[in-house]
């Protein structure tokens, strides 16, 4: 192909017959005589810029345009690397907003050979930190792409932000304003047009924390998308209540009541029954520990309207008091206990299993399938029965098809009371099913592009959905139009989250940004950046402090959600995307899985500055298993194993990895017990 | 970059009846098609990976293209994958195209209906057990983790030795250690009181069947093994104990989820302690709990052989030799003669009894019986007696009827066995025996 661009400007008009150099002599003359000295004067100068041909000396880099880009790109480059190690970091990340403008600049005046040369020649800089975006950059060719493609649109119309400290700022000004004519115009225009450079005070670092690590963005960095009025990242964040959601009053005395008669039953029995375990103490002292009563970090109870309570809910929260009393103890110094996982592998699915959910009681599977149908496994192996009695077959079946999408079912969710189930899919519509019946109740219409995700809240009555269009959604069960529309990802929203007060959804979105939304008022209040890839999986720890996600980059991060930071990022599972993540009860644990077909569990509180789960206390600590006590302070020594190299290594937070047997995971969960619960299809 | 060219555009239009295409429409078209494809294929990824696939199919370019607005592409709705064949025109680049087989309707309609797709089922197992994979057929082998982890990163300790990865204490921990969860070894204190539990019968037939049943015990093997065989070196005066461990090897050696047979030496002495022991349990010898406990041990041992005695070669004839030292010392007690007698019958069957027992039996019964009428020399000629009846079994094609049973062959009888034996296979009336018994096969 050849250069589609204008031939090099040769723009010098003045060239006329015989020598243009004595034609200039000439007519200097004729004008000295004359007495136009301004005029003199002012050919002179110009004149100084043509060669002794007449022809224009190509100075200036704004003549050669489809060659600026790159001799600015490269001029930049070159400075960079030379610069002291000190700065080096930061400014690299520069590099990558004048990449894409530059090239997005070439594409849209029409250079094609030029701009995929550009690309060529640079874009393997950028590869490890934003593959994901050169990749869907490297199609445009065409000046109407640039109109027309998402992500262009996103680059010219949002201004990408880069972090610099002050000292680092004021030397790359410098730096260009000195060396206007070699390229540093190119870039001011960027920096003044397309980037956001945010100043911070202080000294340059070298990134102590994860941020110098290749392959990681910075926090905040990158574009920050619309950014709506409430957002506002300079000032202060919008304030949030993180804690429990109160328990209603009423339930309160009833489940004590029915906890005090259930202790009751128990000391009797246990007095004629020699084989029961030794309780650990009574229901009610245990519902005395985890009761959730209202503190001034508590949301209020009237802004989340939820349906009266019944029996069911008393029964509930008898059991989760009972599960809490009998769970295993994820505790121990320096790292905590491993936990039990118990793997649930499905068989001839041929690949068409999407998701996976486990019912709060672990009695219940439900798988959505590429084939439009849910379906309802028996996990213990007892029979489903329904209500209606016309339907039953003689043989109570085992699992339970239900049908009624018609596209593939991408997310399902179990209801905490175990009698519903909500299921989304391509075909637009999330439905609600009884699990009483066996048999669809609502279609929930709304969305207008295919449904990714669906996630019921944690009292359930209320459910959120994330969708293709750009857009997650918040449902009551008896309304058939949403309630709230939460807007603001540029991309696809791929997964959503409730934290446990109900207060707050997460959205992980195909822009690489995480969201955090108010409910009552439908607002963005926390944006998460730094993943490199769409963010996949999501979970809030019990405590509702800290948020855990993962990506198709394979790394997880922890997030602080009270002040917006992100506290580590744990590396481990292979380049492939995570599925799912789970929290234990204590919050000490985190479990993974993911499509590199392993289930990993990782320290949450390593590294992260907060005191390990139980920390030694003045005697130096019990020691576990070998019996090792640990000095403290080694903690944060090992934090980067991490040093060159392309491969992976694992942080040192990671704690186990169990492989399966050619079966990827789809989905972890902790039951309240602290055991895991893992479903994974096996791919012959 | 351009995978899509402009000859290629030009090739598409002349098969679709535009001759001439002018290059730089050509061309933009090209740049065009290109920036689409990416454009189907960036969708129908986003498709793929909630489908938690990892590769690419139809039915994702179709939703692809329904989200765009297109009309899908029909006639690749394909439940098997596509095959793409490959054919190189000259110089040129190799041209792939989609193999797609002519069917003939004829056939398709007659052909019968393909079998029904299986059911999704699904099956549960440990992975894990506090953070130990434990090794169940369920989860790959070390070796294939190993294969795994080499696309994985690295890092992270083999689930064997799944510890606190601490850099301190690396150096000091031995490099094997054999790690018991808590859970475990609550469960092997629970399930070792529960079976020496004389009182509870219950509780003992739970834990014995969940050592028959349970996968996961693999760990906790070697425990078992060693506390079987310090219970019965402790425990020869408690028939109960002593039957009890039997019944614990037994229902180790029954749970298929089990790879126990490393551990079978280990468990050999316990039951040939049983089998051939001096004095078992307190009573005197005449204790006939003493003998049905050797009974046991005695089909135990045969179940061992049986399981194992094809892999190990050596298993059988050390037990034989075992077994016929014991039978043939005439200062054993009555109890080890017993044991012995119906252990040579197990390990090695009808060929041992009869090359190895019956040429003995009478210098046995002799030696060691000596007329004496108690109960305890009964019980060895009943032996003796049941274990030359598995020599009949061979004969039974050739049954003489009962006119043959002269006295002739008695005397033989006598004279191959001794009186008393021969005055008990004569009580038994099988002529098919007392022939086996006379004329050996073979020739002895």
């Amino acid at each position: 192909m050849a250069s589609q661009g204008p031939p090099p400007a040769s723009g010098g008009g003045t060239a006329a017959a015989g020598s243009p150099q004595a034609l200039n002599q000439i007519v200097i003359e004729y004008l000295s005589k004359k007495g136009y000295s301004k005029t003199e004067a002012m050919l002179r100068v110009e004149s100084a810029h043509t060669d002794h041909e007449g022809r224009p000396i190509l100075s200036s880099l704004d003549d050669q345009p489809e060659l600026k880009y790159e001799k600015s790109y490269s001029h930049l480059k070159h400075w960079i690397d030379n610069s002291l190690d000190l700065y080096k970091p930061e400014l690299r990340r520069l590099l990558y907003p004048v990449f894409v403008h530059s090239f997005l600049e070439l594409v849209k005046s029409g250079y094609v050979v030029p701009s995929q040369t550009f690309y060529k020649e640079h874009a393997h800089e950028h590869e490890s930190t934003h593959g994901h975006d050169l990749k869907n950059l490297k199609a445009l060719s065409l000046p109407q792409h640039i109109e027309d493609d998402q992500l262009a649109k996103l680059y010219r119309e949002n201004k990408y932000r880069v972090i610099l400290s002050k000292t680092t700022f004021t030397l790359l000004m410098h730096f260009l304003e000195e060396t206007k004519d070699a390229g540093g115009s190119v870039i001011l225009r960027f920096i003044n047009q397309r980037i956001d450079i945010k100043t911070i005070s202080g000294r340059p670092t070298m990134f102590s924390t994860a941020g110098d690590d290749e392959g990681m963005l910075g926090e905040e960095e990158g574009i920050q998308g619309h950014t709506s009025g409430h957002l506002n990242r300079g000032g202060v964040l919008p304030s949030i209540k993180l804690g429990h959601l109160p328990m209603d009053k009423e339930l309160m005395s009833d489940v004590e009541e029915e906890l005090r008669e259930e202790d009751a039953r128990m000391k009797d029995s246990t007095r004629n029954e020699e084989l029961g375990v030794s309780t650990g103490g009574t229901l009610i002292e245990e519902f005395q520990k985890i009761k959730r009563e209202e503190s001034e970090d508590s949301p209020m109870r009237d802004t989340i309207p939820l349906p009266p309570y019944t029996g069911v809910d008393v029964e509930r929260e008898v059991r989760l008091v009972k599960e809490s009393r009998d769970k295993v103890r994820l505790a121990g110094v320096p790292a905590p206990a491993l936990p039990s996982v118990c793997m649930y592998t499905f068989h001839n699915t041929h690949d068409g299993l999407n998701c996976v959910d486990f019912s709060e009681d672990s009695t219940l599977a439900a798988g959505g399938f590429a084939e439009s149908y849910v379906r309802i496994f028996s996990l213990k192996g007892a029979a489903l029965p329904s209500i209606i009695p016309a339907e039953n077959l003689p043989s109570i079946p085992k699992t339970r098809r239900l049908i009624g999408h018609s596209g593939p079912v991408y997310g399902v969710s179990f209801s905490p009371d175990n009698k519903y189930l909500l299921s989304c899919s391509e075909d637009k519509s999330a439905r609600l099913w009884s699990l009483d019946t066996f048999t669809g109740l609502v279609v929930y219409k709304g969305h207008d592009n295919p449904i990714w995700d669906i996630k019921f809240g944690p009292f359930g009555h209320y459910f959120a959905t994330a969708s293709h269009d750009h857009t997650a959604r918040l449902w009551s069960c008896d309304h058939i139009y949403p309630l709230r529309i939460f807007a603001g990802h540029l991309n696809d929203v791929d997964t959503v989250e409730f934290h446990p007060n109900s207060a707050y959804v997460f959205t992980g979105s195909s822009d690489k940004t995480i969201r955090m939304w108010d409910i009552q008022t439908g607002n963005s209040v926390r944006l998460f950046t730094g993943h490199t890839a769409p963010v996949t999986a999501l979970a809030v720890s019990p405590d509702g402090k800290w948020l855990a996600s993962a990506g198709e980059d394979s790394v997880i991060n922890m997030w602080d959600l009270a002040s917006g930071k992100r506290l580590k990022t744990m590396r481990g599972h292979g380049k492939t995307s995570i599925y799912s993540l789970s929290f234990s009860v204590e919050g000490n644990v985190l479990v993974s899985g993911g499509a590199d077909m392993t289930v990993r569990t990782w320290d949450v509180a390593y590294g992260t500055g907060a005191p390990t789960a139980d920390a030694p206390e003045g005697t130096g600590g019990v020691s576990v298993g070998d019996g090792t006590t640990k000095v403290d302070g080694v903690t944060n020594g090992a934090g980067k194993i991490r040093k060159g190299g392309k491969d992976v290594v694992a942080t040192p937070d990671h704690l186990s990895v169990f492989y399966t047997k050619k079966a990827p995971v789809y989905k972890v969960q902790f039951t309240r017990k602290n055991m895991v619960l893992a479903a994974s299809g096996f791919l012959p | 970059m351009a995978l899509w060219n402009a000859d290629t555009v030009k090739d598409v239009s002349e098969s679709v009846g535009i001759p001439s295409l002018s290059d730089e429409v050509a061309k933009n078209l090209a740049m065009d098609v290109e920036y689409r494809l990416h454009q189907v294929l960036q969708e129908a990824l986003k498709f793929m990976r909630h489908s938690k696939r990892t590769t690419l199919a139809t039915t994702d370019i179709s939703n692809a293209l329904r989200v765009l607005d297109v009309e899908p592409l029909y006639g690749y709705e394909s439940t098997r994958p596509l095959k793409f064949g490959e054919a190189s025109l000259g110089q040129a680049q190799p041209i792939y195209y989609v193999e797609d087989d002519e069917v003939d309707f004829e056939k398709l309609i007659n052909a019968p209906l393909p079998k029904v797709p299986r059911e999704v089922t699904f099956t549960a197992h440990w992975l894990a057990i506090e953070g130990v994979q434990p090794a169940t057929p369920m989860n790959p082998t070390p070796s294939e983790s190993a294969r795994q982890s080499e696309t994985t990163p690295k890092g992270a300790p083999p689930p064997a030795s799944t510890t606190v990865p601490t850099t301190a204490d690396v150096s000091v921990r031995p490099l094997v250690k054999h790690i018991l969860s808590k859970e475990l070894q609550l469960y092997f204190d629970r399930v070792c009181s529960a079976v020496t539990d004389e009182s509870n019968d219950a509780l003992r037939a739970a834990a014995l069947a969940s050592l028959r049943n349970d996968p996961g015990l693999h760990q906790l093997l070697p425990y078992f093994v060693q506390w079987i065989s310090e219970k019965v070196t402790h425990g020869l005066k408690h028939l109960f104990i002593l039957s009890v461990m039997l019944q614990v090897t037994h229902a180790l050696l029954e749970n298929s989820n089990l790879f126990i047979e490393p551990y079978v030496a280990a468990l050999i002495p316990p039951i040939l302690t049983c089998l051939i022991g001096k004095r078992l349990g307190s009573g005197g010898g005449g204790d006939a709990a003493a003998y049905e406990l050797r009974d046991l041990a005695a089909s135990l041992l045969k179940a061992v052989c049986k399981r194992f005695g094809d892999s190990s070669h050596t298993l059988k004839p050390r037990l034989t030799r075992t077994c016929l030292k014991h039978f043939l010392d005439p200062a054993r007690p009555y109890g080890t003669h017993y044991g012995a007698i119906m252990g040579l019958a197990a390990v090695g069957g009808r060929e041992a009894v009869r090359v190895l027992v019956l040429p003995n039996v009478r210098l046995f019964v002799e030696g060691v019986v000596k007329g004496d009428g108690g109960s305890e020399a009964e019980r060895v000629v009943g032996a003796v007696v049941s274990v030359l009846r598995l020599l009949e079994e061979e004969e039974v094609a050739g049954v003489k009827p009962e006119g043959e049973m002269e006295e002739s062959m008695r005397e033989k009888l006598v004279e191959r066995v001794g009186e008393t034996v021969a005055e008990e296979v004569w009580r038994v009336g099988r002529p098919g025996l007392v022939k086996a018994i006379v004329e050996p096969v073979g020739g002895l």
